[in-house]
């Protein structure tokens, strides 16, 4: 090689946003820099000022549309913090039914859709042929597997938030529209094959990690520090504290969300328009934390329920405690979907999930400045409004799951480009033969 | 034969891409028909693959997202070279979306709140190294580049979707329909006599009967009838994301002058009533409203 080499990849496909890439090589083909970038922003931070505080869980969901409840709810969850209310318990089951049937669908998308083609395809085959579409023509059992599991989280989501891409029902001080028993009765119905199809996904994602064992635990493994809601050191989505864990597995921060702004810093790149969140006290890029499934498994010491923490156990005898492999991330994921289906048949049997007490009808907006935190599919999001005495948003400041995990792909992505590059790893790395030829 | 088909994404949040695979088991009956040429979210082939195919040569274009980076625009155009029918899917593509909003500050306002005075940031600067920079306003598409069908809604649903899909895979037009989401809502209306609005976490909600008649603002009256009345039917009122019916040519403008008729209450207390009118009445339409462009014009000759 006689001349440095930048490799671009415009888009990064299979990806939720636009996010594109460059690989720079020096004359000698070494690896000298990757480059994630994040091309598009739409300035939410800006346009929420001078809203109806209520609205924000109207607006925000519009960052997203694979994970809009979790925006829905970190956003109503920061305005009751303002106004200091607190929504009736009902209302609270409701809203954590709602955040699972989204981890749900989404970790099931992100899963099938996303993730399943390059493993289920294999890495070298054609790009035009690894993709869901043709997982669903040449495995249809395993597409049609896929597509009841994504529909039954996204049923659900519409069930309770009134619709699953961006949800409406959530307002400061509870939840604008009762479960019915009617809707109640058919998905605790639903639930039944769910699970058992929850199980079998289960056993694909132990397949395809035994089949690539080697790439799982050679490629892309990076020492980040991780981020995650835990309760009591249970792993949690809707409400709790944060655990900052370091890359030796020791946990070194444990704090309410409200205080984010002491342990969270947004370092801006040149080159990407999504910020790179880390681990404030320790600097940047030494802090470089992760968020999403792996980040809140590390943080977590168990899972909430008993069939994920069985599956927890098998993951973490296998591969310890903390866990730096980036694929990972889809042992985790499913583990989480485990926690989901559970959290939901739990919360379906409450008999308060059908309660018509839902919704406070004195709540008073006022002058003040709340936090609303929660687990997205993606990792940890924060919602902090600023609201005037008649309850309009005079400034916001979102910090977005996603985010947490940019600079920690950059990095997972320099070591995978050094290993390819540098050192062909994946020439003698044991892959299986790809069960769709 | 199956048509081909170009799925691309301007900025957006996704929504609409999630709508379609939220077709789930249907989607077995339309993949068949589609041969997907571009679809960045599901399939792996990139810009210049879409670049390179002749012009034309899609049968079926559907751009989700509008234009707020510079990316955007060339993605738009390139689609609308490659297109035989360009679809405006979803209310980002058919009227700017909620990020037209932004409109009510220039650029340099957006760029400094988020990247140089956000509590959080450290390192404050503007990135636009290998970044494509930003557009100046958010607008419609269909003001950029003609279009052959509008689809709106945020995001428009699973059906909506799929109907527009067939009409079009088997070469039928695809047209609005001129009714409103009050002509799909199940609650009960009565003759209208509103001396006072109420915000969603005020009072207690009667579920059977119609939402504005109880004073909650719900947009029904002026929104495109095609979602269903999914917020109105669990007790949300309708912010209007769909946009108007066909014959009405500015949202905010027809709910601003409705609201005069409807409610018994002067001027002064509806003013008072709604201190955000542009939040409250153009939601995801402002990029496409008279006022977001006046407002330029006047931004560009320096008033």
């Amino acid at each position: 090689m006689t001349d440095e080499r930048v490799i671009r990849i415009e888009p990064v496909t299979r990806l939720e946003g636009h996010g594109e890439l460059t690989i720079e090589l020096t004359k000698t083909g070494k690896v000298k820099d990757v480059k994630f970038h994040v091309s598009s922003t739409r300035f939410f931070e800006k346009f929420l000022e001078n809203r109806f505080a209520e609205e924000a869980a109207r607006i925000a969901p519009r960052i997203c549309g694979i994970c809009p409840e979790p925006h829905h709810l970190a956003a109503v969850k920061a305005v009751e913090a303002a106004w200091k209310v607190t929504p009736p318990p009902a209302a609270t089951k409701l809203r954590r039914l709602l955040i699972n049937a989204k981890q749900y669908s989404s970790h099931a998308l992100h899963f099938f859709a996303l993730a399943a083609p390059d493993f289920l395809v294999g890495p070298f085959a054609e790009p035009a042929a690894r993709n869901v579409v043709n997982v669903i023509k040449s495995l249809p059992d395993v597409g049609k597997m896929a597509l009841k599991v994504m529909e039954f989280g996204q049923d659900l989501a519409a069930a309770v938030g009134g619709k699953a891409i961006h949800p409406v029902t959530a307002t400061p001080g509870g939840m604008l529209n009762p479960f019915s028993e009617e809707k109640r009765d058919e998905f605790l119905e639903r639930i039944v094959e769910t699970k058992e199809r929850t199980l079998k996904t289960v056993d694909l994602a132990k397949k395809v990690v035994q089949d690539y064992w080697e790439p799982v635990t050679q490629l892309a493994v990076v020492d980040t520090y991780y981020l995650g809601l835990h309760d009591k050191g249970k792993l949690e989505i809707y409400d709790g504290n944060l655990r900052v864990m370091d890359p030796k597995g020791k946990i070194v921060e444990d704090f309410n969300p409200r205080d984010y702004k002491k342990y969270y810093g947004e370092y801006v790149p040149e080159h990407s328009y999504a910020t790179h969140i880390y681990y404030k006290p320790v600097g940047y890029p030494k802090g470089i934390w992760r968020a999403n499934s792996l980040a809140r498994i590390n943080v977590a010491d168990k899972m909430a329920t008993p069939i994920a923490q069985e599956a927890l156990k098998e993951m973490r005898d296998a591969l310890g405690r903390p866990i730096h492999a980036t694929f990972a991330y889809h042992w985790a994921r499913i583990i989480e979907l485990v926690q989901a289906i559970e959290e939901m048949e739990d919360l379906l049997k409450d008999p308060d999930i059908v309660s018509t007490d839902v919704k406070l009808s004195d709540v008073e907006p006022r002058k003040g400045e709340g936090v609303g935190c929660v687990e997205a599919p993606r990792g940890t999001l924060i919602h902090n409004y600023w609201t005037d005495e008649k309850g309009m948003i005079t400034k916001a400041n979102l910090v977005v799951a996603t985010n947490n995990n940019i600079a920690g792909i950059e990095k997972s992505l320099v070591e995978a480009a050094k290993q390819i590059f540098e050192k062909k790893a994946h020439e003698g790395m044991k892959l299986p033969d790809p069960m769709i030829k | 034969m199956a048509k081909r088909i170009a799925l691309a994404q301007l900025s957006s949040c996704w929504g609409c891409d999630q709508a379609l695979v939220d077709l789930h088991l249907k989607l077995l009956d339309v993949l068949p028909e589609l041969d997907i040429v571009y679809w960045p979210a599901v399939v792996d082939f990139k810009m210049k693959d879409l670049e390179a195919l002749p012009k034309g040569s899609i049968h079926i274009g559907m751009v989700e997202g509008s234009c707020r980076t510079n990316e955007d625009v060339h993605l738009l155009k390139v689609m609308r070279e490659k297109s035989k029918i360009l679809v405006a899917w979803g209310s980002c593509s058919a009227y700017g979306g909620v990020q037209g909003l932004g409109n009510q500050w220039s650029l340099k306002e957006l760029l400094d709140r988020k990247f140089m005075e956000a509590d959080t940031i450290t390192d404050p600067r503007i990135p636009d190294k290998y970044l494509p920079g930003f557009t100046e306003v958010v607008q419609a598409n269909p003001d950029i580049v003609p279009f052959e069908v509008a689809l709106p809604g945020c995001p428009p649903t699973s059906d909506n979707t799929l109907e527009a899909l067939s009409a079009l895979i088997s070469g039928s037009p695809y047209d609005l329909p001129d009714k409103t989401v009050c002509d799909q809502c199940p609650k009960v209306r009565e003759d209208k006599h509103i001396t006072e609005f109420h915000r969603t976490h005020e009072g207690k909600i009667d579920p059977e009967k119609c939402l504005l008649d109880q004073g909650y603002l719900c947009l029904g009256f002026a929104t495109i009838g095609l979602c269903g009345a999914q917020c109105p039917t669990v007790n949300t009122p309708c912010k209007g994301c769909f946009g108007p019916p066909p014959s009405i040519k500015d949202h905010g403008a027809k709910i601003i002058s409705a609201l005069g008729a409807i409610a018994d209450m002067d001027p002064e207390e509806l003013k008072e009533a709604f201190p955000d009118p542009i939040g409250s009445f153009y939601f995801t339409d402002y990029g496409a409203s008279y006022l977001s462009k006046i407002k330029e014009k006047q931004r560009r000759s320096g008033k």
